[in-house]
């Protein structure tokens, strides 16, 4: 929260960064991350820093209930009905990370919407692009590992449909499925498995991730998604904008930012007290529940392999995500504005249409 | 910023001002921290139950309070839960009837665990249905026997 | 394949050197190798006598050859006869219609010589189905019981036939003449969830019961009855159907002295508790299972069995004998459903009305807590609160309570409100676990609106600091 001033030394805050200063020029690095100035306009919806939040809410919830969950088959559940009825705010805790799970899977796809709609992957951000793709499959695999661990009757037959959308992909599919689950079945070294991705392998990545993700976005600045993309060498096009045309991204954007930060976080305490996470009887190999459905964000698809032939229902996702990944290598159209760049929109649009629709079929079916 | 505050810097009002905001923007990070802190300081205090931290097994009681031929209906994780000393060792099985529900209970005479409701009779050893309308056998659960004590739960 | 062709073969060739049959050598051959109806080889060193006379036991089968080619319903009988568990077994036509099989022109193998009978007369039939069905030896490879024959004698359709009654039921007309099935299989009408229809085939046609003066509702009673609704409406093969009180073969209505240990079959502990009541040593007078719950029209038993809802003028011939003033139950008094109740006898004036209320009221008091704890977990769980331990209390509660209801049975006030005092015990507890849980999530709710108002305030002082810098920039 502080903006550095040398006149000022006074003040206990001060006396610390000043030691630090001395010692590693600390301002500097400060200052030469935050002070920079970014388009007026830009919009963002502050999605990408919102999903980052959700993230950082995750890891601290997580943690927390790491301290008392116990990933056994046969102490998993008491563990978390433990967490939920006996320990002091347990139920807190687990219902933000469950909701933040979900808020978190809902910004970081409206956050590449707004990328794709405003076009502003494109060049010099093919690389940002790339690196969020990896963000946006890291958050679902977290989803899909997490919804393992309470191991009740929802959590296993969720991912027991889940696992078997992998063992449909041709040739590889049951390595596929042998591999998720470390094994034909679903059974205590899947949940080490599952437990291990969820607390070590996929915040690591994730964290890693983000960093290229940030450093990315922090060298080339906040694209201007009124402006088509140059094609001149970064240098020669070094004409800087008018100061009127910018803002300072510290501290007006990043406040503004902290307002969409603490929305977001009533929004989950209200979501939290009102409808807390439950627990569903404890998992049952042997008897398959009435409506076994994976989590909500795999709906679509396995709603699409129901009805469209099954290698070609996995093999949609195995096309798309590259096409996706690669989208701004093959995208050469230098326009951002929509209206220029009809056919990606349209394409766009239809693609959300159609996931739409296959998860509000596979909500009722 | 920087330009700003280094013109405005002499104007007392704005010094002031600025006094402000900072006291505003403490006081937000101040109960934002605090709000944050205080559930978690709670949820790290270890909880009164000390079920959950037992090397994931319950101690239900002793080979003295369960003798040979008796079976008792103990409360585990707040779910019934018999459990039979009989000849050929110690047994365990969920204690709720298959049928719809009620608690059953150890007959010793008959040998036999028995739903009072419908009159339900479950195998001692196997939990198999016997005679009566119960659909499935007892839910088996893991038991084992350490000394004198008996446990719930794989360690 | 190639093993059963041996052992054709073989049975084949034993069949020569014994010479019993009489057909030529080259014949049985043939009929071995080509004839399209030889039975199962394993069929073929069995032996089937019955009582009617067939002159010939052979591999052949005119008949069947015959029948399956000619009009009508012919082809259906032979077909149906194949497909049946006597066709599987190799029980042929000739062992129940006589005749002799080996014999290719009708004259001869239809002909009285031949011992052929036609269609066996309705008095001769069970008999007939007897003669192998009461044949151990026979029998025990089929792991069926051969005691068929004698029960059904001793039935009510028996013994009618004895006297020369015909329309009453013969085997034949439960199981079926040529296409037999087990009773296990679920398309047969013998199979447990049809056995009512079936049953009420004869049992609710007026006309056919007219001349025994039995009445014909039955079905209908008992299709809404517990039991029927579970049977035929759940589809569960262990609720009982006509054939669990009455008996199949040797069907008959369970006496009064009967009934205990009929109904007793399934509800054990509600007979373990009749029988230590004062009821149950009535004898004579004793009211049984059926003078409270009715026989075929068995309802679900609630509270209000107990008292009548209004107040009813007590009738001294419903339990006593006005001669000799005996105690006696006058059944009549019992038909109506809404008479089935404690106060029937226990009228009023009687000294033991007193204790009828104070069961009915243990009874009610502890459904009513179980009732309110239900409901209050009920809303507790709508609230997204994990209710476990209320819930298993809960059903320990009902336990109690079902148990009580059994106790009932035994009239002993203490031996009930033993029960209901546990119930009602447990189902307070249950209450006040669901109440405490209500309370946490009151101050989940109210927690809730003091963070908002936190995080509000934050963000209202976060936008004036914002208006303000934004002036700023200007
Ligand atoms: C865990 C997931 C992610 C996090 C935490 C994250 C975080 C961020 C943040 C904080 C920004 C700054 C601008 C803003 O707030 O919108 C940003 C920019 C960006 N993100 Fe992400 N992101 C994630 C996933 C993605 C995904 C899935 C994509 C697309 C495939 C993506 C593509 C981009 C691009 C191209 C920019 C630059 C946009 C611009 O310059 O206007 N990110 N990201
Ligand atoms: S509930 Fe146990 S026998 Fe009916």
């Amino acid at each position: 929260m502080d903006r550095t001033n040398p006149e000022k030394p006074s003040g206990l805050f001060n006396g610390i960064v000043d030691w630090m200063d001395e010692r590693f020029q600390v301002r500097t690095l400060v200052q030469s991350a935050l002070h920079v100035k970014i388009p007026r306009k830009a919009k963002t919806f502050y999605l990408g820093g919102i999903t980052m939040f959700l993230f950082m809410v995750q890891v601290v919830t997580g943690s927390l209930l790491a301290l008392y969950y116990q990933p056994t088959p046969d102490r998993a559940y008491d563990s978390v009905m433990f967490i939920m009825s006996n320990v002091n705010f347990g139920w807190l805790i687990r219902s933000i990370h469950s909701w933040g799970a979900n808020l978190m899977i809902v910004s970081v796809v409206l956050h590449l919407l707004r990328v794709f709609f405003q076009g502003v992957y494109k060049r010099p951000r093919e690389l940002t692009w790339v690196a969020g793709m990896f963000l946006l499959i890291v958050t679902l695999v977290f989803g899909f590992t997490g919804y393992l661990l309470p191991w009740d009757q929802r959590a296993y037959w969720a991912t027991t449909v889940g696992t078997e959308i992998a063992g449909a992909m041709p040739f590889v599919g049951e390595f596929a499925l042998n591999f998720l689950r470390s094994g034909p079945d679903i059974t205590a070294s899947t949940l080490s498995r599952f437990f291990g991705m969820h607390t070590l392998w996929l915040p690591m990545t994730l964290a890693a991730m983000l960093l290229v993700h940030l450093v990315l976005f922090h060298q080339q600045g906040i694209a201007d998604p009124t402006k088509p993309v140059s094609r001149a060498k970064p240098d020669a096009s070094a004409t800087p904008e008018p100061e009127g045309k910018l803002l300072p991204f510290f501290p007006h954007y990043l406040l503004s930012e902290a307002i969409a930060w603490y929305v977001i976080l009533g929004i989950l305490i209200i979501l939290a007290s009102l409808w807390p996470v439950g627990l569903e009887a404890k998992a049952n190999a042997l008897q398959t529940p009435a409506h076994v459905k994976p989590e909500w964000y795999f709906l679509f698809l396995y709603q699409l392999l129901k009805f469209v032939p099954r290698v070609a229902g996995v093999l949609a996702p195995i096309v798309a995500i590259p096409l996706l990944v690669l989208l701004p290598f093959f995208d050469r159209n230098p326009e951002l504005k929509p209206r220029k760049r009809l056919f990606a929109v349209i394409i766009g649009l239809l693609t959300v249409a159609g996931i739409i629709g296959l998860t509000i079929w596979g909500q009722f079916s | 910023m920087e330009s700003t505050t280094s013109a405005t810097r002499p104007d007392k009002k704005l010094v002031s001002r600025r006094g402000f905001s900072r006291f505003l923007l403490g006081f937000s990070f101040i109960s934002t921290v605090a709000g944050a802190i205080i559930p978690i300081l709670g949820y790290l205090l270890p909880p009164p139950s000390a079920n959950a931290g037992n090397g994931g097994r319950v101690l239900v009681g002793t080979t003295k309070d369960i003798p040979i031929g008796q079976g008792k209906v103990v409360p585990v994780a707040g779910k019934p839960v018999m459990v039979i000393n009989s000849n050929d060792g110690v047994h365990a099985f969920s204690a709720i009837c298959t049928h719809l529900g009620c608690i059953c209970m150890y007959d010793p005479v008959r040998k036999m665990i028995i739903c009072p409701c419908h009159d339900g009779q479950f195998n001692p050893v196997t939990g198999v249905v016997v005679s009566g309308p119960p659909p499935k056998p007892l839910a088996s659960i893991a038991v084992s026997v350490d000394g004198d004590n008996i446990f719930i739960g794989e360690a | 394949m190639k093993h059963k062709l041996a052992i054709s073969i073989v049975s084949a060739v034993l069949f020569l050197l014994i010479g019993i049959i009489t057909v030529s050598a080259q014949g049985s051959d043939k009929a071995i190798l080509s004839a399209p109806t030889s039975t199962p080889a394993a069929a073929a060193d069995r032996v089937v006598t019955t009582t009617v006379k067939s002159t010939a036991k052979a591999k052949v089968d005119t008949c069947y050859d015959c029948h399956a080619e000619l009009l009508d319903k012919h082809p259906k009988v032979a077909a149906d006869w194949k497909d049946s568990v006597h066709g599987a077994a190799g029980v042929s036509c000739a062992d129940c219609h006589g005749g002799d099989p080996t014999l290719d022109q009708m004259k001869t193998s239809m002909s009285a010589a031949a011992g052929f009978i036609g269609v066996p007369d309705r008095t001769k039939t069970p008999e007939i189905c007897g003669a192998c069905h009461s044949n151990v030896e026979r029998m025990r490879q089929y792991n069926l019981p051969t005691d068929q024959y004698s029960k059904y004698k001793d039935s009510v359709h028996g013994a009618k036939l004895a006297e020369g009654v015909t329309q009453v039921a013969i085997c034949s007309d439960c199981h079926g003449s040529h296409a037999i099935k087990k009773a296990s299989d679920p398309t047969a009408d013998v199979y447990p969830l049809n056995v009512p229809a079936l049953c009420s085939r004869c049992h609710s046609d007026a006309k056919m019961m007219e001349p025994f003066n039995i009445p014909t509702n039955q079905f209908d009673v008992y299709k809404s009855s517990v039991h029927g609704e579970a049977l035929l409406g759940k589809q569960d093969v262990r609720a009982p159907n006509c054939a669990s009180c009455h008996g199949s073969h040797d069907a008959k209505p369970p006496t009064s002295a009967e009934v205990v240990n009929v109904c007793g079959k399934c509800h054990t502990a509600t007979q373990n508790y009749y029988e230590q009541s004062l009821h149950s040593q009535l004898k004579e007078a004793a009211p049984k299972c059926w003078t409270c719950h009715g026989n075929h029209d068995v309802t679900k038993p609630d509270e209000n069995m107990f008292t009548h809802t209004a107040s009813t003028e007590p009738v001294c011939t419903t339990c006593h004998d006005i001669q000799t003033l005996d105690l006696i139950v006058d059944k009549a008094k019992f038909a109506n459903p809404d008479d089935r109740r404690c106060d029937t006898c226990h009228h009023q004036d009687s000294w033991i009305y007193e204790q009828v209320l104070s069961l009915k009221s243990a009874m009610t008091v502890a459904d009513l807590a179980y009732k309110q704890g239900d409901v209050m977990i009920a809303e507790a769980i709508g609230r997204g609160m994990i209710m476990n331990d209320a819930e298993s209390r809960l059903a320990e509660a009902r336990t109690s309570l079902i148990s009580a209801r059994a106790a009932i049975h035994t009239t002993k006030l203490t031996e009930v409100t033993k029960l209901t005092d546990k119930a009602d015990a447990s189902a307070k507890e249950a209450q006040q676990m669901a109440s405490d849980k209500l309370g946490e999530n009151l101050f989940r709710r109210e927690a809730m609106f003091v963070a908002m108002g936190v995080i509000i305030t934050n963000i209202g002082i976060l936008a004036v600091v914002r208006r303000r810098l934004y002036k700023e920039l200007e």
